[in-house]
């Protein structure tokens, strides 16, 4: 396998490094000073609840890619192992669970690991491999957990009593926030985060749009900034950021300045990136392809009220798991046919992943669709987003070489 | 072992179809056992578990990667073979991830006249009955504009009160062989697989035919040691059968298709959709549903409900749930001291060589304990 650094070039990626720093640093900062420390799965409203209770949120998911790009993570997935999980689970579960079970008793790690929680919150919500990790840890660390609910619905089905129940939910939670803190919440402060949220969102979205742009301000490679999309809704922290993006990525357009000098093919990128191989953006290039956009980035944007808090981040809850997985195959591919046109795809490339069986799921109707309705060719590659034993580059490499050429033909270069 | 229900099950399809003719009833094929079949049948529907193994598992790759499982694999070569075109619809109410691509990509493929995701709740708190009320209700107005016909409560009352007799006599039916009678778990496995596939109003005088029977043969024990089947979607019955061979007595399962269902009974003094979504949410859930504790409560009431001697986990590859779930409930088990084994089942289920010399070995434990 083959690793190795991306070559990343926006400027903003020095801002974010130290962002990501930052956001760990509080963490340990937190539980230095007695604060609690929950840690919570990712892509929901809990988020903005608990910046606007000063909780300092930990996201095992979010830790992962961390562990891949380090490659710590097959010694977690060695952890796991040992513990009699199999090997087919999704990475995420692999690599957290036997973070959590062993690997955070080691010494030296990057950015000083993860703190243990304080508490934990257990959904019956999102992918079974996400539900089954909390359960995990709940079994193992002796803390409160809440458990909540989370029913999983298509976004177009979504109605009133869904949103209310979910309401009810995050009421069940603030509760709980406000026993383990011992402190009262208070929702113009969560106001606040939710207005912070929607805020970055609308800057994300039109982040995302400046993609559009022939030649491509920047690529997939980049993707690393999301990071304050999982990590920072909620707060100023993602708005200042995804201000300083768009600066910079506007001022580069109004330049001409691709991510690439001669930009010949424009590509969709369908699942989740190779954590531990983000350089594989960069392969693109021998034939001036640059990847515009993803499945996986038009996920986290969604509008929110500030005059609606509570439901805001219940609906945020509520959609955040569908959006990307196969609860709704009709809905996902909406969002992909819109983006192939949007952003004047040339061809796509899918990644069936063999971790995450709900994003992978329903990608020979998205290749059908591709082909059948819009006519823009497709390759599917097999990969796994955490793990690089079930990655051959070789293999990789043979599929896509010839992909590229036939685009390259097609297009009459 | 008596072949009555194997061969009402083998001939399942070809009954649906008269029904549908003779009587003009549709037939609605449901995902998982969450799908409440009362509704169903309170619209005159028959409900119809999909289920199986197709002959030809490959034919599902054009739509599903082979890391899927296996069942949800079966189920989707089945469809694209046409197997299941008699069908009116497709009902899926929320379980696994699996299912649920499976149901969208059915729902996109073969393009079934009715569709609908149920989303239950997972626990048992007061917001949760509401919800769940407003849930199905959404089902059944979905039903009545389909069916055009008008919702009735007491048609919904009779439903349940059928259910609630089939469902009792199976769950006494576990219990006689529990107090000795010589019945086999394949007969047990077809009868719990024939509510799920067959009008329920033809299933019970059969049952308690079956029943009367079982009670009359003499009671004297197996001898054997008392197993706890665990897993999902197990319809391997040749392995079952082996278990049987090698010393083993399935007492109890805890499986997609088993006690489970069976265990609990609607309140038939209530409101009947309340009394049925609490069944529905009150019942011991399935590991896609549950939560660790859930799990270990179920598994450790069934062992000492059903005196199990020892539990084999048969897990179908690439489960997500169940393989999660095994090495807490091994440890356990383990804790309490109670043997068990996993089979992990691969693709072309059947008793393979492994198989075999993994339960022979297993047994020998047992045997030298
Ligand atoms: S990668 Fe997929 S399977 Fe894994 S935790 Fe995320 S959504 Fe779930
Ligand atoms: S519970 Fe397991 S075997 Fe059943 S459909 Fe889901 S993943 Fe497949």
């Amino acid at each position: 396998m083959e690793a190795g650094k991306t070559r990343k070039r926006l400027k903003a990626n020095k801002a974010l490094r130290e962002i990501i720093t930052q956001f760990y640093a509080d963490s340990h900062r937190a539980k230095a000073e007695g604060r609690p420390v929950g840690w919570i799965p990712p892509m929901n409203g809990l988020i903005e609840l608990f910046y606007a209770m000063d909780i300092a949120p930990v996201f095992p998911e979010n830790w992962a890619p961390v562990c891949a790009a380090i490659g710590t993570n097959k010694k977690n997935f060695e952890y796991t192992a040992k513990r009699g999980f199999s090997g087919d689970l999704c990475g995420y579960f692999r690599n957290n669970v036997g973070y959590a079970l062993e690997g955070i008793n080691e010494e030296n790690q990057p950015l000083d690991g993860l703190p243990e929680p304080d508490f934990l919150i257990s959904f019956g919500a999102g992918c079974i491999p996400t539900m089954k990790t909390f359960q995990v840890l709940c079994d193992h660390f002796d803390v409160p957990v809440l458990r909540a609910d989370l029913p999983q619905v298509a976004m177009e089905d979504i109605k009133e009593h869904h949103i209310q129940y979910a309401v009810a939910q995050m009421k069940r939670l603030i509760r709980f926030l406000e026993e383990i803190t011992g402190k009262k919440f208070d929702i113009d402060r969560l106001r606040q985060a939710v207005a912070y949220t929607d805020e970055a969102c609308r800057l994300w979205d039109e982040l995302m749009s400046k993609r559009s742009t022939i030649p491509a301000p920047f690529s997939a490679a980049e993707l690393g900034i999301m990071f304050v999309m999982v990590t920072r809704h909620g707060t100023e922290i993602a708005v200042n950021f995804l201000k300083g993006v768009l600066q910079e990525v506007n001022e580069k357009i109004a330049r001409g300045e691709g991510v690439i000098p001669n930009e010949k093919l424009r590509l969709f990128w369908d699942n989740i990136p190779l954590w531990y191989n983000m350089k594989l953006f960069n392969y693109f290039e021998k034939w001036d392809a640059v990847v515009v956009a993803e499945t996986y980035s038009a996920a986290w944007s969604l509008r929110m009220d500030p005059n609606k808090p509570l439901e805001s981040i219940a609906y945020k809850t509520l959609v955040s798991y569908p959006l990307v997985s196969c609860v709704s195959l009709h809905k996902r591919l909406e969002l992909i046919v819109k983006a192939i046109r949007a952003y004047k795809i040339d061809g796509a490339i899918l990644h069936s992943n063999r971790s995450c069986k709900p994003i992978s799921m329903g990608q020979m109707d998205i290749q059908k669709v591709l082909a059948e309705e819009l006519s823009v060719p497709s390759v599917m590659f097999d990969g796994d987003h955490m793990d690089g034993e079930k990655f051959s580059m070789a293999q990789f490499q043979t599929r896509i070489d010839a992909f590229m050429e036939m685009l390259l033909a097609k297009k009459d270069y | 072992m008596s072949t009555k229900f194997k061969d009402l099950y083998d001939r399942h399809i070809e009954m649906i179809q008269e029904e549908q003719r003779k009587n003009e009833r549709l037939a609605i094929g449901t995902l998982c056992s969450y799908v409440p079949v009362e509704i169903l049948h309170a619209f005159n529907i028959l409900p119809v578990r999909l289920w199986g193994q197709s002959e030809d598992i490959s034919q599902a790759d054009a739509l599903l990667q082979i890391y899927i499982c296996p069942p949800a694999r079966h189920i989707m070569a089945l469809g694209l073979a046409g197997h299941y075109d008699f069908l009116d619809g497709i009902v899926h109410s929320y379980t696994c991830d699996a299912t649920c691509g499976l149901f969208n990509i059915w729902c996109r493929n073969l393009k079934p006249k009715f569709s609908f995701l149920l989303s239950p709740p997972y626990i048992d708190i007061d917001e949760a009955i509401e919800y769940s009320l407003a849930e199905h209700r959404g089902f059944i107005t979905a039903l009545e504009n389909f069916t055009k016909k008008r919702f009735s409560v007491d048609r919904l009352r009779r439903s349940i009160n059928l259910y609630n007799e089939a469902r009792a006599y199976i769950k006494e039916i576990y219990d006689v062989k529990h107090r000795g009678a010589p019945v086999s778990y394949l007969d047990i496995y077809y009868i719990n697989l024939c509510l799920q596939v067959l009008p329920v109003e033809m299933l019970i005088s059969l049952y308690q035919d079956y029943l009367l029977a079982a009670k009359e043969m003499v009671s004297k024990g197996s001898g054997k040691y008392r197993i706890l089947l665990s897993g999902s979607v197990i319809s391997d019955v040749d392995i079952m059968g082996l278990i049987e061979q090698r010393g083993g007595d399935i007492v109890v399962d805890d499986t997609c298709l088993g006690f489970r269902l069976v265990q609990d009974r609607i309140n038939e003094d209530e409101d009947p959709l309340t009394a049925l979504v609490k069944y529905y949410l009150r019942r011991p859930p399935c590991s896609s549903r549950a939560d660790f504790p859930a799990r270990k409560n179920h598994v450790l009431e069934m062992i000492s409900l059903f005196d199990v001697d020892a539990v084999i986990f048969m897990h179908q590859k690439f489960c997500d749930p169940h393989l999660s779930d095994h090495p807490f409930l091994k440890k356990v088990l383990d804790e309490k001291g109670i043997p068990q084994m996993q089979l992990e089942l691969e693709e072309e289920e059947g008793l393979t060589g492994q198989v075999q010399t993994r339960l022979e070995s297993f047994f020998e434990i047992l045997e030298g304990k």
